[in-house]
């Protein structure tokens, strides 16, 4: 409030004195509402306990652990290979993505490179458990202003890709696909044509969003201005995904740091949005998802020749050492710290889970929002619980 | 109904109560991890259409259902509020433990936090198993319970005697 | 709005100019650190680590955020260098029996990159994300307090962090605004991520493991076949 004139500043001071006369009148009786375990708008289980005045929320305290399966623990008493289809489970809607930097800093550990048709299908299944997961959130975000609709359209689309998904490694849901120093299988015939066709179903479900939801005043009114994140808080909090690109940070580890995955041979574009706001957040992501076609698109013309797979022992031992791969997931940036002492099972995993991060920051977020605000930015957000919790 | 208490219903009038209730079960989506997404995908997408077997999938609370469908890892945190959503809903109550983490724990089995199986709190009709099941398994199980249901002696069950499946 | 992306591919030059990066990283710190700087390792091209002493792993926060522009913070965590005491016999009964191992052999502690002198490790994460940077920082937990300073004052998003290590771990973090339970229920006891934490269920059933080492039968000539799908193939 720099330039203020005098008069505005009366003006400022009048009315705040007015409206504490209002509050006086109106003084509500401290009220703590309780939004969980088990509620709609929680994807899942979590917990949120918001003191409330009137409308207003005063403090919210996010309660997790309802989905908290040890991860971490169950890591140090599987092999590397058991490992892969146990953290399969954390993002469960794009679960391929969760399990390539895992697999990616025991690579960098054991040394070994997986040849390039294997990184190509990577990348490609990669952008596609990304469609699989951010269309559901497309779908669910108008559910949250209160559009049942999409979310229908959502699953029907979905399935096409899961199909694609599921012709090509065997597993709808969780995969389990990767391999250390490659993939378990090369793609089934005619895979590549047909998956051609749903990227462009799936361009036309981007369309139909935009048409159905981004113009409507309705989800223009409750997501415009909400929940704001300035773009240095949102990094003190370790943001990343669309949530930080949505504040106009313009920073994706697809292209600054590619390791392994083959961003660097395609044509494409890092979305961001300088609003930070709850819009910002739905359109980036809807953005990237078009982005993503695109990616599979062009993958899908160069996939080069050759074996997938590299050549590593049968029995995995991973090098000791330590070492830290984060990629780009839908979620946001996820990381695994990998501490090795040359066993068959991983001495220690840190799973840095993108959606731990994005929901630390939702007691700082929430402070002030009116109660129907609670439902549209924990949806922005975009988190899911087995992403948070591990 | 006199009927009832003295435990002579004409089996023509139970198989017709029972068609009834049987096609017209209300469930609620106690989705807890993955599995509530193939849950939803069953429930929710046009491809599975699962109104079709007389499944209403729309209570928003527990007080109006027939049916659970526990879905995904129940851990020890979440087992008191399952329990208390168990004792909300209106007798007669039917779940379905979808998924490897509710029947038994699943790829969680040795987890310090995981509860080993939904059936340690309730008790358990029908058991999906899968990891995740597909929908069309869940929409398998939702048959094979209402199959049990047309079955059922009401009287038997109304006295709180056990349930004769034949 | 938005930016083209930079669609060159990283060359060999690239990687000696982030090696000099890395090593511009560490003299900046050991310059303002000094003796508080115990130890580092450069895997060139690859990642930084350096270990601080305790005492200093507030302020290497702040010097890395204010002073060096690490400005995004992407996790805290903690690392217990014990060898587990149950041996072997929290893996499975196969890996025993093809290892040889004795389960109650006592083993030493070996430390990772870096080195180390206690238990238990406090190691944290920093990008920056306009240089592109990032590092590995490390730092020894006092044996007797199990206490190091918390980074809530630097990072606001360490908080969840902390109170995840303080309760996997068991560690304090000093000024730190509530260290709560984050997973657990209230009454749960232990604090699992600990080495010496038991997995009850495996201890009464032990996971019969790595199955199909083994050849399959029939396919004697599997021996050098590369697969690396161990057991779920
Ligand atoms: S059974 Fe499998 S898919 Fe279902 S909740 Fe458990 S881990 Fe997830």
């Amino acid at each position: 409030m720099t330039d203020i004139s005098d008069r505005q500043q009366l003006g400022y001071i009048a009315s705040q004195a007015a409206d504490a006369r209002l509050n006086l009148e109106l003084e509500t009786e401290g009220m703590t509402l309780n939004i969980g375990p088990q509620h709609p708008a929680t994807h899942g289980t979590l917990r949120i306990i918001a003191k409330l005045d009137g409308e207003q929320v005063i403090a919210a305290d996010p309660v997790m652990g309802y989905m908290h399966r040890g991860y971490e623990k169950l890591t140090e008493v599987r092999t590397y290979p058991q490992v892969t289809s146990l953290i399969n489970r954390i993002d469960w809607l794009g679960s391929f993505a969760n399990e390539v930097p895992f697999i990616l800093a025991a690579e960098q550990l054991m040394e070994v490179e997986a040849p390039p048709r294997a990184q190509w299908i990577r990348t490609i299944l990669f952008e596609m458990s990304r469609i699989a997961n951010v269309v559901l959130f497309l779908g669910d975000m108008a559910v949250q202003v209160g559009a049942v609709t999409p979310v229908f359209f959502a699953f029907r689309d979905r399935e096409h890709i899961l199909n694609q998904i599921e012709s090509a490694t065997g597993g709808r849901f969780h995969p389990n696909f990767d391999r250390i120093g490659g993939l378990k299988d090369d793609l089934p015939a005619g895979w590549v044509a047909e998956t051609k066709q749903v990227m462009k179903k799936m361009r036309g479900f981007c369309d139909e969003i935009e048409t159905l939801v981004m113009g409507n005043e309705i989800f223009q009114k409750r997501t415009r201005g909400i929940g704001v994140i300035p773009p240095d808080v949102g990094l003190q909090y370790g943001l990343s995904g669309a949530n930080i690109r949505g504040s106009g940070v313009d920073w994706d580890v697809r292209r600054d740091n590619p390791n392994g995955l083959v961003y660097d041979q395609v044509d494409w574009k890092v979305w961001t949005h300088p609003d930070g706001d709850s819009f910002s957040r739905f359109w980036v992501r809807l953005q990237e998802v078009r982005e993503a076609t695109k990616i599979v698109d062009q993958l899908l013309d160069t996939i080069p020749a050759g074996p997938i797979m590299a050549k590593v022992p049968r029995i995995i031992k991973v090098t000791a050492g330590e070492a830290y791969v984060e990629t780009e997931n839908p979620l946001g940036v996820m990381g695994y710290y990998v501490i090795s002492k040359g066993d068959l099972v991983p001495y220690r995993v840190k799973i840095r889970s993108a959606s731990f991060n994005n929901m630390s920051i939702t007691p700082w977020l929430l402070k002030g929002v009116y109660v129907p605000d609670i439902v549209t930015i924990l949806g922005s957000l975009y988190f899911i619980l087995g992403d948070i919790d591990r | 109904m006199g009927l009832v208490e003295s435990g002579k219903i004409p089996k023509g009038i139970t198989s017709l109560l029972n068609m009834s209730r049987k096609y017209s079960l209300w469930v609620y989506q106690w989705g807890l991890a993955c599995c509530a997404i193939e849950m939803g995908a069953a429930f929710g997408s046009p491809r599975y259409d699962v109104m079709r077997l007389g499944v209403i999938p729309l209570p928003a609370s527990p007080r109006q259902t027939d049916l659970v469908v526990v879905s995904g890892t129940v851990t020890d945190k979440m087992a008191p509020a399952v329990k208390r959503l168990y004792e909300q809903m209106p007798e007669p109550k039917y779940v379905i433990s979808m998924g490897s983490c509710a029947n038994c724990g699943g790829p969680y089995w040795d987890s310090y936090s995981v509860t080993k199986g939904v059936d340690q709190i309730i008790p358990v009709d029908v058991y999906v198993p899968g990891c995740p099941p597909r929908p069309e398994a869940l929409l398998e199980g939702i048959v094979m319970l209402q199959e049990r249901i047309q079955n059922e002696d009401m009287a038997a069950r109304w006295k709180g005697e056990s349930i004769v499946v034949d | 709005m938005s930016q083209l992306s930079s669609t060159d591919t990283p060359t060999e030059e690239a990687e000696i100019a982030t090696d000099t990066v890395r090593e511009a990283m560490l003299e900046q710190l050991s310059a303002e650190l000094g003796d508080a700087l115990v130890g580092s390792h450069l895997e060139p091209g690859i990642d930084l680590t350096i270990r601080v002493t305790a005492d200093a792993w507030a302020q290497t926060a702040e010097f890395l955020k204010n002073g060096m522009g690490f400005a995004y913070f992407s996790f805290v965590s903690a690392i217990d260098w014990l060898p587990s005491p149950f041996g072997r016999d929290m893996d499975s009964q196969v890996d025993l029996a093809l290892e040889g191992a004795d389960p109650k052999e006592a083993e030493e502690m070996i430390w990772g990159l870096a080195g180390g002198e206690t238990r238990f490790q406090v190691f944290a994460r920093v990008n920056d994300i306009v240089g592109h940077r990032a590092l590995t920082i490390k730092a020894d937990v006092p044996a007797d307090t199990l206490t190091v300073p918390s980074w809530v004052g630097t990072y606001a998003g360490a908080n969840w962090h902390e109170r995840e290590a303080w309760e996997m771990f068991g560690i304090n973090f000093e000024g730190h605004p509530g260290l709560r339970h984050i997973y657990l229920p209230g009454e749960f006891e232990g604090n699992p991520m600990r080495k010496d934490f038991p997995l009850l269920a495996r201890r009464v059933k032990p996971w019969p493991g790595i199955v199909d080492v083994e050849a399959m039968p029939g396919s004697d000539d599997e021996e050098d076949e590369t697969d690396a799908g161990g057991s779920n193939d």
